[in-house]
């Protein structure tokens, strides 16, 4: 076993990891961040987003001693306290979410699509995010939810 | 948020927070102290008889607690409708991908290293994967209780089919086929279970049908129903794939013999080789047309690949044998299916229950039948439209039906006079149409409805207790919205109780599009009874005449405006009741029949419709077809929740869309799933479709919620057809078989060129 030093959500963490575990797995299992979802397990749907230096990586992909000094971000770490993200409440608002297991994923790389490209196309929304499926809502409401984010963003209702 | 006149409203679902924000647990997040991890050593032949299984090294492996065959099975078979499964193999594997043995370990990873060192002996048998050739004489059986591989099958007859044919202006026979394709759900199928010392189950996992789901499960497990509680968690989408699966009661048997409990994850290659995916029908379809386009008869034959197993698709067979009847007023019918069983996974129910299969069959040919006689399509399918008032030949009686409504709007909304044959050969536009159930009484005579009970507690707290499940459309916003509504009650603060099979009363599941419809009704039920209930008490408490008070708010009021709080009637009764809580039952028996001996009767209270429109780009040069806008309208009788209700079918949109062009499970002629995975089965990303606009036509069903009426399946019915008809209108090509491909455009271009050079060399 590795010993590796992952800082998740602001938090500073020493963790004993296996050589072949994902940092999916070990965000999960070992410190109980089940917000991060295993959909395919080989990076094809973006359940497993989070963020590394603010940039969306498949966590099912990444070796846990890979992230090691990492700083990451997890949805559990997106919301301050009750005070939700601005994706978070454009979601709600506009009925991006249905089951909610793309969710955590979405949200995450939607929040880094728009500290990119604060004023993005629709083109560009759904390209940045083509890596994140979904198969409940057909992607009008979560484009819309992007959209919507966007504009709070940019200090708009 | 006032607490009245909030259906018809767009509210966010009242779980989305919990979603958004990570903190829904959903079945494979469930972590219990002791818990054990199971996986699943699976069949890698598609039909071989098992002669020895041999564990003793898997045994070995540190941190193994135990393993478990087909042996520690009931020798009773299980099954929905026809019991034919067996949660570990016993004797025969069926395809490749069947469960044979479980490993039962301290984490995943033993595990796992463990089902690698299991050694089973198998003695091979013929494959059989094409279920005509599963159906000659003499082919590989099955099941040795099924003669000829067939599971299943339908014969029906309505007035005179032949002497119609006779007389019609024109006859079309076509055939075609649907694909096998996976609901994909974001989730794989996972369960924690576990067992106490008097062997009590307790199962937690995402499934349609929790309360239902005991009684297969019972028999899986040779228990009775009693002993099995289920409790749902957050669910990650089912799209009938998640009824009664499988895998939780294969957990639970482990937990069983154990004691302890055990969690089980399906990875996402189990979930496409062992799932439950679409059953694929042959449809051969003979229509005759009077000249002026309406249909007097039609004749098909059908044959559903069953797989291995069962499950639901005896149900999808039945259903696909006359459902899409009811779209259009046909007085001859003559109908002949079989389903027939493969060494393939075994085919179940998703989205549509067969009745997406056979729409794509009639909604084709009838654009054919449209082109060939000169008609509009649109306007062909307005002229045979089912009407409000009409009784069919199986005896369904549609009380409403918007169907004329919503092609009228569909045609409107996407300008579909203009753009109609317009295309220049790139360009497309085309239309599908459907009918579907509001639940429905096939599947039990003695049953169909729903029922509710809704609480207020001592601080004033309404909580609603249904046993139909969310699986992630939004019925818990739904039954919040429809108690809100029925006492006057803040709607933020109406408390849905979680699915435990121990607290709700019987509830049939989320599946056939029942849950606003069924479900909606009986918590609208069981919320009036406990308006009664409580302004009863109210009234004689404070000793005031009960007609002179209402509900509003948090408050029970009176017309000259004294109020008292609800918490503190809620309070006061509960003392004066030694702890009892005012509670109000409900239940909804719709007005179904279940079908005789012919298959005759009104088998749904309601019947939904729809119409979509497509808009297709086609690049003749490698065949790629672009969809560049979708238009859904369906008559859904009242939309309780407009923002819900579109979320419903720009999903259902985009599943279709997948159906039609992307989407395909290919096996090898081992039987072998070819493509378990996302990277090769292609679900639509957000690249793949369009921007789509989606309203609805209110019908106000007097017997649904509010006038409600379904909506879950016939969201993605139309679209598949509609695709099709879209690409015809482009480029003139017909393309019978799911999915459309680009290989298959090209080649029929190619084939249309030929003929057509063909023909000018003649």
């Amino acid at each position: 076993m590795k010993l590796i030093e992952l800082r998740v959500n602001e938090i500073g963490y020493q963790l004993w990891v296996w050589p072949h575990e994902t940092l999916l797995t070990v965000l999960r299992e070992k410190l109980g961040l089940t917000g991060a979802k295993e959909g395919c397990g080989v990076g094809e749907c973006g359940a497993c987003t989070v963020l590394i230096d603010n940039e969306p990586v498949n966590s099912c992909l990444m070796l846990a001693v890979e992230a090691n000094g990492k700083a990451i971000t997890t949805i559990e770490g997106l919301a301050q306290g009750e005070s939700l993200h601005p994706v978070q409440e454009a979601f709600i608002e506009q009925g991006a979410v249905q089951c909610g297991f793309c969710t955590p994923g979405m949200v995450l790389t939607a929040k880094s699509l728009l500290d990119h490209y604060p004023e993005p196309t629709e083109e560009q929304i759904r390209k940045y995010m083509s890596g994140n499926l979904c198969r409940c809502t057909g992607y009008t409401k979560i484009v819309k939810g992007v959209a919507a984010a966007a504009q709070k963003l940019r200090g708009g209702k | 948020m006032t607490a009245e006149n909030i259906i018809g409203k767009r509210i966010p679902s009242i779980d989305a927070q919990e979603k958004v924000t990570g903190r829904a647990v959903f079945g494979s997040d469930l972590v219990f102290p002791g818990m054990l991890y199971g996986s699943i050593l699976r069949s890698r032949l598609a039909h071989a008889r098992i002669v020895h299984i041999d564990i003793a090294r898997a045994q070995r492996v540190p941190g193994v607690i135990d393993i478990l065959t087909g042996a520690d099975c009931p020798t009773e078979r299980f099954g929905t409708f026809i019991f034919d499964e067996s949660l570990l193999a016993r004797e025969k594997v069926r395809f490749a991908g069947e469960e044979v043995a479980l490993v039962v370990a301290i984490d995943r990873e033993t595990a796992m290293e463990a089902v690698g060192l299991i050694e089973v002996k198998y003695e091979e048998l013929l494959i059989v994967l094409n279920p005509e050739q599963a159906m000659l004489p003499g082919a590989s059986l099955l099941h040795e209780n099924h003669a000829q591989n067939i599971a299943y099958e339908v014969h029906l007859e309505r007035g005179d089919v032949d002497a119609a044919f006779k007389s019609s202006y024109r006859i079309y026979e076509h055939e075609f086929a649907t694909s096998m394709v996976h609901q994909s759900y974001l989730e794989t199928t996972g369960a924690v279970a576990d067992a106490d010392s008097n062997g009590r189950i307790t199962i937690w996992a995402g499934i349609q049908n929790p309360v239902g789901a005991r009684w297969a499960y019972a028999q899986a497990l040779g228990v009775t129903p009693d002993r099995i509680r289920i409790i749902q968690p957050y669910m990650g989408g089912g799209f009938g794939g998640k009824l009664e699966p499988k895998l939780p009661a294969l957990c639970a048997l482990a937990a069983f013999k154990l004691r302890r409990p055990v969690k089980i994850v399906q990875s996402r290659s189990e979930e496409f080789m062992a799932g439950s995916p679409r059953v694929p029908i042959k449809y051969r379809l003979k229509t005759g047309v009077s000249k002026e386009g309406r249909i007097l008869a039609k004749e098909a034959y059908l044959i559903g690949d069953n797989g291995a197993y069962t499950r639901w698709a005896s149900a999808i067979l039945s259903t696909a044998a006359y459902r899409v009847d009811a779209l259009y007023e046909i007085p001859n019918i003559r109908t002949t299916g079989y389903l027939v069983y493969t060494n393939k996974a075994p085919t179940s129910a998703f989205r549509g229950f067969g009745n997406g299969q056979t729409h794509f069959a009639l909604e084709s040919q009838i654009d054919m039948i449209a082109h060939d006689i000169g008609i509009d399509p649109a306007e062909i399918r307005t002229l045979n439209a089912t009407r409000p008032g009409h009784t069919n030949v199986h005896g369904w009686f549609f009380r409403t039906a918007g169907l004329k409504e919503c092609i009228q709007k569909a045609t409107e909304s996407s300008g579909w006079k203009e753009k109609l044959g317009q295309g220049r050969g790139k360009k497309g536009i085309g239309i599908g149409c459907c009918v579907h159930v509001s639940s429905n009484r096939a599947y039990k005579k003695e049953f169909d409805g729903a029922a509710a009970m809704v609480r207020l507690d001592e601080s004033g707290i309404i909580e609603v207790y249904s046993g139909e499940a969310d699986i992630g459309q939004g019925a818990r916003t739904i039954f919040a919205q429809v108690a809100a509504e029925e006492l006057g009650f803040p709607f933020e603060k109406v408390r849905i109780h979680a699915v435990d099979t121990s607290s709700v009363q019987f509830a049939w599941g989320t599946f056939g599009s029942r849950a606003t419809y069924v479900g909606g009704n009986a918590v609208k039920k069981a919320a009036e009874d406990l308006r009664r209930k409580v302004l009863d008490y109210a009234g004689e408490k404070l000793n005031i005449d009960k007609s002179e008070l209402n509900l509003r708010g948090s408050f029970i009021i009176t017309k000259d405006g004294k109020q008292w709080g609800l918490a503190e009637i809620g309070f006061n009764y509960m003392c004066d009741h030694a702890g009892s809580y005012l509670t109000g039952f409900g239940h909804f028996i719709p007005d179904s029949a279940y079908p005789d001996e012919n298959r005759y009767g009104n088998v749904s209270g309601a019947y939904p419709f729809g119409a979509h429109v497509a808009e297709v780009e086609v690049d003749t040069a490698t065949g790629e077809i672009r969809v560049t806008n979708m238009v859904g309208v369906h008559d859904i009788g009242r939309t309780i929740n407009p923002l819900l209700a579109e979320g419903q079918v720009e999903g259902g949109m985009a599943q279709g869309l997948g159906w039609a062009l992307l989407e395909n499970m290919v096996y090898d002629e081992q039987g072998r799933l070819k493509n378990p995975q996302f990277l090769d089965y292609q679900i639509p990303t957000m690249m793949d479709v369009p921007d789509s606009q989606v309203s609805f036509v209110e019908t106000n069903e007097p017997s649904g919620p509010y006038g409600a009426k379904a909506l879950g399946e016939p969201a993605i019915i139309p679209i598949t057809p509609a695709i099709a008809n879209a690409i015809y209108d482009a480029v003139g090509v017909r393309i019978t078989d799911l999915p459309i491909t680009p290989e298959k455009i090209l080649r029929a271009l190619k084939e249309k060129k030929g003929d057509k050079a063909k023909r000018e060399e003649l």
